[in-house]
């Protein structure tokens, strides 16, 4: 079955018409166990242009975001008053099933808000990783930080500085000398679609004002989640958010994590020791609302560490800076307009011949309105205009798409 | 999970309250001109306890949330199908409230009369968002702080669902008539339906969405009518 026959299914599942099956399909979450379980899901249906040849929207699950089936479920399964299971299982384009989140929650005072989160855990880092899916997601494109892929692979790299080079904007398929050599999709700065595994401490409440966070230890990092781990180290992640006045909140995040794979760090300098060979990411994010407006805005610096190999080499740090603007005005009632600006720099490398961004920067605006069917049936209506800084393939586009979301 | 099928009916039930009254209980009217008004009293069985909606459980978050309180599910309104001659008349618009507290609307149900103001103050330290996409009354009060409040005039009759758009398992109802025979039970599921014009009404019992069907009673002069209903 092909994706757009997937999709097609998709749309007969919601299909039209819309509003009238939406009515018969769960409002509100499904509960068993005398409310001990409960079950929710997101279902979203979307279909935009063609992003083949300039693959702005690809995702590290190699799907276009602007095309996407996506099911997801979650439960929570309240053990007591100390212990909660939950868990989240999804598949995109019914391609498979997958456990995105699988996670057990200890509280070990209920009257203090001090959580500890083992197993497949919610990312810690960044402000818009809490709200990824497509009922938050205001917009139908995700921020570029967590979604466009650079040419980067944590398996695959490259010997010199003209060979990244060379793989400027070809991170929805790429690979490098050292290392594999079957080529896959790069790296985001921060992924938005998987879950990294290990340990997470949180403290504070988001409700009563003042100061949470958290810290968290875990396999992969913040461009590369992982379930097992492929290098020597462990990721180190903290998280800390203020809300000094009503309607603003302040965040402020950092990562760092061995990155770089054993098996290619093997291959670059005859050491399996990769610990050397770091993601840092530092971020910011602000959002502001009040009345009928939300003002969002995130920035994303991340530094990632190469193996020098041979001439012109690569410097210590390949630098990526991202900054996020989005705002979303509600109109009237089930009906707002929402849009958000998006631009990804590179820092520069020398090469024999240039110096230039190691990958391609890229900006993106994208803007349209959402249109509530129902409380929990919403239509959204995108236009996206892409802009990319070199590279071989296609270097601006424009795109509509719209999306479809159920949600209980 | 509502039946969307009752809700509809629940729906037409209000909508047709002031076309078909006037002229079915005219008669009645009428010849209770000079009488004295009952009440009608009962009780509203509910066969079936619902239960609280529940968070949504969103693994992203980080930290658990913390307690809330759990809105009141026990109560019905009981409501005259047919209004005496009079009841029509422009309404004086009332006020109510329902506040947003602990992430729960109280009072979880609300009837009230065309032309009322209902206030929605947030007394919670956190953002709400009060809206309702129902047909008789769209509104969306967007997001204030705590202390502050918002209102609406509901002036047309009818079910309106009202939600918070930041936390989804926050949910009320209000009940717009315009005519004043209505009750509110407590949480027994006792009503008292008083200053009733004596004749033959039929009466309805209305809870979550699910209403029982048309039960025919006569309010004596200056008397009261018993009349117990079973729903779910």
């Amino acid at each position: 079955m092909t994706v757009w026959t997937r999709l097609l299914v998709g749309l007969a599942v919601l299909g039209c018409p819309v509003a009238a099956r939406a009515q018969a399909l769960p409002t509100g979450p499904i509960e068993f166990g005398d409310g001990r379980v409960t079950v929710s899901g997101d279902v979203s249906v979307g279909y935009g242009s063609n992003d083949t040849g300039a693959y702005f929207n690809y995702t590290d699950y190699d799907h276009s975001a602007l095309r996407l089936f996506r099911i997801d479920l979650s439960a929570a399964a309240k053990a007591n008053d100390h212990l909660s299971l939950l868990a989240e299982i999804r598949t995109e384009n019914i391609d498979y099933l997958e456990p995105y989140a699988l996670y057990a929650r200890i509280r070990p005072w209920t009257s203090r808000p001090l959580d500890i989160d083992i197993g497949r855990i919610p990312p810690i880092f960044g402000g818009f990783a809490r709200r990824s899916y497509p009922n938050d997601n205001p917009l139908i494109g995700y921020p570029l930080a967590y979604q466009y892929l650079t040419s980067l692979r944590p398996d695959s790299l490259p010997a010199s500085a003209d060979e990244l080079l060379r793989r400027r904007g070809l991170g929805w398929l790429d690979r490098f000398s050292i290392g594999n050599q079957t080529p896959e999709h790069g790296v985001p700065l921060v992924s938005a679609f998987s879950y990294d595994t290990g340990l997470a401490v949180h403290a504070g409440s988001d409700k009563d004002g003042g100061i949470s966070g958290g810290v968290a230890v875990t396999t992969g990092t913040v461009s590369n989640p992982r379930v097992t781990d492929d290098n020597s180290g462990r990721q180190w992640a903290g998280r800390v958010q203020v809300r000094p006045l009503f309607g603003l909140v302040i965040g402020s995040s950092a990562s760092w994590g061995p990155w770089v794979t054993n098996g290619a760090s093997q291959a670059a300098v005859g050491a399996s020791n990769s610990s050397r060979f770091t993601q840092s990411a530092w971020g910011t994010d602000v959002e502001y609302s009040r009345d009928q407006y939300v003002l969002r805005a995130e920035t994303i610096l991340s530094a990632w560490r190469l193996p020098i190999l041979s001439a012109p080499t690569l410097p210590a740090s390949l630098w990526a800076f991202s900054t996020s603007l989005e705002g979303r005005y509600k109109i009237a009632p089930g009906l707002y307009a929402a849009a958000r600006f998006d631009h990804l720099t590179f820092s520069e490398v020398t090469g024999s011949t240039v110096t230039l961004p190691w990958d391609a920067p890229v900006t993106r605006f994208e803007a349209g309105p959402g249109i509530s069917l129902q409380r929990n049936l919403l239509l959204k209506l995108s236009y996206q205009h892409n802009a990319r800084d070199g590279g071989p393939l296609i270097q601006h586009n424009n795109q509509g798409a719209f999306q479809l979301v159920y949600w209980f | 999970m509502r039946s969307p099928r009752r809700t509809a009916r629940t729906q037409r039930c209000l909508a047709v309250i002031s076309v078909v009254s006037v002229v079915s209980v005219a008669v009645v009217s009428e010849r209770s001109h000079a009488a004295r008004n009952g009440t009608i009293r009962g009780r509203v069985e509910l066969r079936r306890v619902p239960q609280p909606t529940e968070r949504r459980p969103n693994v992203n978050d980080l930290g658990s949330a913390g307690p809330r309180d759990v809105p009141d599910l026990l109560r019905s309104v009981v409501y005259l199908e047919s209004a005496p001659r009079g009841a029509f008349d422009a309404p004086e618009g009332g006020r109510a409230v329902m506040d947003q507290r602990n992430e729960t609307f109280v009072p979880h149900l609300l009837a009230i009369t065309t032309g009322t103001t209902v206030d929605f103050p947030n007394s919670d330290k956190f953002y709400h968002n009060v809206f309702s996409l129902s047909k008789p009354k769209r509104f969306d009060l967007g997001r204030y702080a705590a202390g502050e409040s918002k209102r609406v005039v509901f002036d047309r009759p009818g079910i309106i669902r009202v939600f918070c758009e930041i936390h989804s398992h926050m949910n009320a109802y209000i009940l717009v008539f315009n005519h004043p025979y209505f009750a509110v039970s407590d949480d027994e599921g006792r009503y008292h339906l008083d200053n009733v014009p004596p004749g033959t009404y039929n009466v309805i019992a209305w809870h979550e969405g699910d209403s029982s069907e048309p039960r025919p009673v006569t309010v004596p002069d200056a008397g009261a009518a018993d009349l117990d209903f079973s729903i779910r």
